[in-house]
């Protein structure tokens, strides 16, 4: 075998703490090792052209770099030999960058690791086979996740682009979190009249199949055939004749259900449509306080519906789709204010949450837009916002900021103080993060044109007094203790990763950070893939975002599908598991064990077992290789003997220096 | 006397499956009276042969493995049974083809113990009374308390009465003790990491790569392609080395993690006397720590490595970044 070896300076990034000569110079003494050199920028124009000449010119068999992270340009390389006419993966990385040269200034035991692990990657090429990749036809259809405004953008990018597209939303509307607001900055414009429109269009469009209520249940497949199964929670109403009249809602004898479109600060009826502009416009029972379904009788809106659409039996049902690309855009949920006892959050009516005052602000809001304390229904006179609730707090565990609070609490103390222009609007806040275009601007204009007070500080504490709630805070930088006998006290709840986001996150197999949002492929150069070939994220469920960054950022996602289906064919993997069937025992131990079901059993002739791989199926996890007791089944490029080579390596040389 | 009624049901109970089965796997006589062998019971007459007491050592599931496709009855003692009921967890056994003589056992003899309080190499005979060894030696008669010769896993057996049984031929024994104390290893985890390694140096010097621990084991079914022969892939040379010798008693101890019923048939048929079970009970104990899991317990059970869970309930994989 003639192997060549390519020892990477990255410009000083490797070079400045590990002698790449030296590094050249050793593996030339390595088995099989015909040519080592160096070079500036192994990954540059140049420095793949010289590869590629070497590897002619000497009529290598395969190829070290000694670089960056495989994560970083594995594919870069592999595709250099590939045009060099070797097989891709006849090709080895050694990364002596963030193994070595970044976490280390110690240049002489940098240079001896380097070596090592370009050794390493010698003893494993030497071993390495060449592997050939299987094409396969791709499923032209995406499923997105979640139907706020990313979901919708998203979904309507891709049906303009071709796509069939399966929506799945858990609620019974699609709008998320964005039509609930009343209105949005810094244009103070309606929000709910921006995106309705694209509501109707979503729920119009002939390529856009909407699944409400629903949920994904399982995802199996891969990149071009995702099989995704769906659960479609029942609604006890038959949505092929509900016509959304509204009739069941007005005579429904349930009226004490919390409306959860509303925050629950008001109530509504056990049957019916949670918002005037919902898509699709249909009728749904909530079985916890139906009263035919709780205590079975009562049948009104049976009696009542027009259509006869009510279908108390109905089911919850499962379909299953095959889409070829797949978009979580699953945005976020609040954090439950009620942590923040401090501020009697749960405790006393008049402190709310941002998102109920917003709904108190809205003209289609349970207070028909007049803005009234819980308690007693009066107008209050004195409103005061309380920033960062369970954001930027290290005791809560959200050390994140949410972004979006500084601009909606400046709008909604805008609002408050057009609603009421005898009222007074504080601000209590740590820091104003206003960073959009127009967002300094805006909230400038709250404390100059509208006389929004802004107090720099926290908050201590929240009581009741007389019919009034004393806010107890720090003005830092007056530096004294402040006092505001407030009418209503508005809490700007941060953001949290939509409830259920680490399930969903598994189920798909993507990453998530601690807090439950999903992570991107690479921060700066991958901010919509993820690590699972296929799948890409949308909107706030990668981390909190305001309307304009997640309908880009959804925007952008379509596009990255609609290039990765343009194409007719994709190839497959050839790293994954594979059965050696004279050793298998037919335990059928990988069977089990195999996360993807990638793994079946077929009986010989004999009648006995032998185990079988999915091609298709199997993601080269390689569970499978380490539970097999007699190594039957191995992951192609990472079989025992490949791994076990470079173990051999590194032992020898640690042998050789201890010696 | 009770213990002969016993082994007359036992025959009887043979005697009756015999039509339906190959053959049934017994312990019969061996060479002396100290000393059981196992016998294939395949006619009436060798029904007749078959013994059952505290010399009958051998854990015969060990042979299961090899025999599966054949119809065959089994005599086991409480702890063999969990090597049968282990068996069938992992699907290498077909109980339908399968007939168990469960023998509650009050615990066999360890013959090393023996030997360093009595000469027994020319023993004409041995008597096994509830407290009491009796030994036919040259000399005269030798009486040996039973509590002193019993093997260490009978000392602290929590499963004399077989778990699985088509015919139980009592009567049932109480068991030493409900929960496992692991208190044989309470010496060993004193040690720290570089002492447990000098110890295990120590002890491995002696192996000499005979595999007579894992040809006894019940459940090292892979014998055929063993790893520690396989050339493709290569993990064990054939170097007489410590290194080599160690990594074989790891394989062996990781590929029983979970699995392992701790019959101790590794231990007692190491001509070298390397106590290897005590790897195994450790596994076990961190085993039991981890999943709450005993191996051979509940034929129903699904041994957690042989399945897959996205999460742990004690294995925290994904911390806090601070």
């Amino acid at each position: 075998m003639r192997i060549g070896v390519m020892v990477c300076h990255c410009g000083n990034n490797i070079a400045a703490t590990v002698d790449v000569e030296a590094v050249a110079a050793a593996a030339r003494e390595f088995p099989d090792v015909v040519f080592a050199t160096d070079h500036m920028y192994a990954c540059s124009d140049p420095g793949q052209k010289t590869l590629e000449q070497t590897i002619r010119d000497l009529k290598l068999d395969g190829v070290v770099v000694a670089s960056c992270s495989p994560r970083m340009h594995e594919v870069t390389f592999r595709r250099a030999v590939e045009r060099a006419g070797l097989n891709r993966y006849m090709f080895e990385m050694a990364n002596i960058r963030e193994h070595v040269a970044w976490i280390s200034l110690d240049r002489k035991r940098n240079t001896q690791k380097a070596t090592d692990l370009v050794r390493m990657a010698v003893e494993k090429l030497r071993v390495d086979r060449p592997l050939t990749p299987k094409s396969f036809d791709v499923q032209k259809r995406v499923l997105i996740v979640g139907g706020g405004v990313a979901g919708i953008q998203a979904a309507l990018d891709c049906a303009d682009g071709g796509l069939d597209v399966v929506l799945v939303e858990r609620k019974s509307s699609i709008g998320g979190v964005m039509s609930k607001l009343d209105k949005t900055f810094p244009t103070v414009d309606c929000a709910v009249c921006v995106l309705g429109p694209k509501m109707v269009d979503a729920g119009q469009n002939p390529r856009i199949a909407l699944h409400t209520c629903s949920e994904v249940e399982e995802v199996s497949g891969y990149v071009g055939n995702f099989e995704v199964r769906i659960k479609k929670h029942s609604t006890y109403v038959d949505w092929t004749k509900c016509t959304g009249c509204g009739a069941c809602q007005e005579k429904c004898p349930s009226r004490k259900v919390p409306d959860a479109f509303n925050e629950n600060v008001s109530l509504t009826t056990a049957i019916g449509i949670p918002f005037p502009q919902a898509i699709p416009k249909r009728a749904s029972i909530n079985a916890e306080y139906c009263l035919k379904l709780t205590k079975g009788k009562c049948g009104v809106c049976e009696k009542i519906c027009p259509t006869g659409a009510i279908a108390y039996d109905m089911q919850d049902e499962f379909i299953t789709e095959k889409v070829g690309a797949i978009i979580a855009a699953t945005g976020i949920d609040l954090f439950d204010h009620k942590k923040c006892g401090e501020y009697g959050a749960g405790r006393y009516p008049d402190v709310v949450t941002s998102l109920a005052y917003e709904r108190m602000l809205s003209a289609s809001g349970p207070t028909a837009g007049h803005i009234k304390r819980p308690s007693d229904g009066t107008e209050p006179k004195t409103v005061v916002f309380i920033s960062c609730v369970g954001s930027r707090d290290r005791s809560l565990n959200r050390p994140y900021c949410s972004g979006f609070c500084c601009m909606y609490t400046a709008k909604q103390a805008i609002l408050t103080r057009d609603h009421i222009p005898d009222s007074r609007a504080y601000v209590f806040y740590m820091d104003i993060r206003a960073n959009g275009k127009g967002y300094e601007e805006f909230v400038r204009r709250a404390q100059e044109e509208y006389g929004v007070e802004y107090v720099r500080g926290r908050v201590a504490q929240v009581y009741p007094q007389d019919g009034k709630l004393i806010v107890c805070g720090a003005d830092t930088l007056l530096g004294r203790q402040v006092e505001v006998a407030a009418d209503l006290v508005v809490l700007a709840v941060g953001a949290e990763a939509a409830h259920g986001a680490p399930e969903l996150a598994e189920k798909l197999r993507i990453s998530y950070d601690a807090y439950g949002f999903f992570m991107e492929s690479h921060p700066k150069l991958r901010p919509v893939e993820t690590n699972t070939v296929g799948v890409f994220l949308a909107g706030a469920c990668q981390g909190p975002k305001d309307i304009p960054a997640s309908v880009s950022q959804a925007s952008a996602a379509a596009g990255k599908v609609l290039a990765l289906l343009s194409k007719d064919k994709l190839e497959s993997d050839p790293q994954i598991a594979l059965v050696n069937a004279n050793r298998c025992i037919g335990c059928g131990k990988c069977e089990r064990t195999c996360p993807f079901g990638a793994i079946r059993m077929r009986e010989l002739r004999d009648g006995s077992q032998r185990a079988e791989v999915v091609e298709t199926v199997c993601q080269g996890c390689g569970i499978c290789s380490v539970t097999c007791p007699v190594r039957a089944i191995q992951l192609q490029h990472f079989t025992d003997s490949q791994l076990l080579a470079e173990v051999n390596a590194l032992c020898r040389t640690w042998d050789e220096t201890t010696e | 006397m009770a213990e002969n009624d016993r082994i007359q049901r036992l025959i009887a109970a043979v005697k009756a499956e015999l039509p339906k089965l190959d053959f049934v796997l017994g312990y019969g006589r061996g060479f002396d009276a100290l000393h059981a062998t196992p016998i294939t019971v395949r006619t009436e007459a060798d029904a007749d042969k078959l013994i059952f007491d505290a010399t009958c050592v051998e854990n015969l599931a060990t042979s299961l493995y090899a025999m599966r496709g054949k119809r065959i009855g089994i005599v086991v003692k409480g702890c063999d049974s969990r090597s049968v009921v282990e068996l069938m967890q992992e699907k290498l056994l077909d109980r339908a083809n399968l007939v168990v003589f469960g023998m509650p056992c009050q615990g066999v003899i360890d013959l090393a113990k023996v030997r360093v309080r009595a000469d027994i190499a020319q023993a004409r005979g041995a008597e096994f009374t509830e407290t009491e060894v009796r030994l036919l030696l040259p000399e005269g008669e030798r009486v040996l308390s039973r509590q002193d010769v019993l093997a260490d896993k009978c000392l602290r057996c929590r499963y004399p009465n077989p778990l699985i049984a088509d015919h139980l031929i009592g009567p049932e024994v109480e068991p030493k003790g409900v929960e496992d104390t692991y208190a044989d290893l309470e010496g060993f985890e004193k040690l720290n990491p570089q002492e447990r390694f000098d110890f295990w140096k120590r002890q491995m010097s002696r192996c000499i790569r005979c595999y007579a621990c894992r040809n006894a084991c019940p459940l090292c079914v892979c014998k055929h392609v063993c790893l520690a022969d396989s050339r493709e892939p290569h993990w064990l040379s054939a170097e007489a080395t410590l290194q080599e010798k160690w990594l074989f008693q790891v394989m062996h101890a990781l590929h029983l993690a979970g699995r392992c019923t701790e019959c101790g048939e590794c231990q007692r048929s190491c001509p070298m006397g390397i106590p290897i079970l005590l790897l195994k009970r450790k596994m076990n104990r961190e085993l039991k720590e981890v999943f709450n899991y005993e191996a051979g317990v509940d034929p129903e059970a699904v041994p957690p490595l042989h399945t897959f869970q996205m999460e742990e309930e004690k294995i925290k994989d994904r911390g806090l970044l601070w």
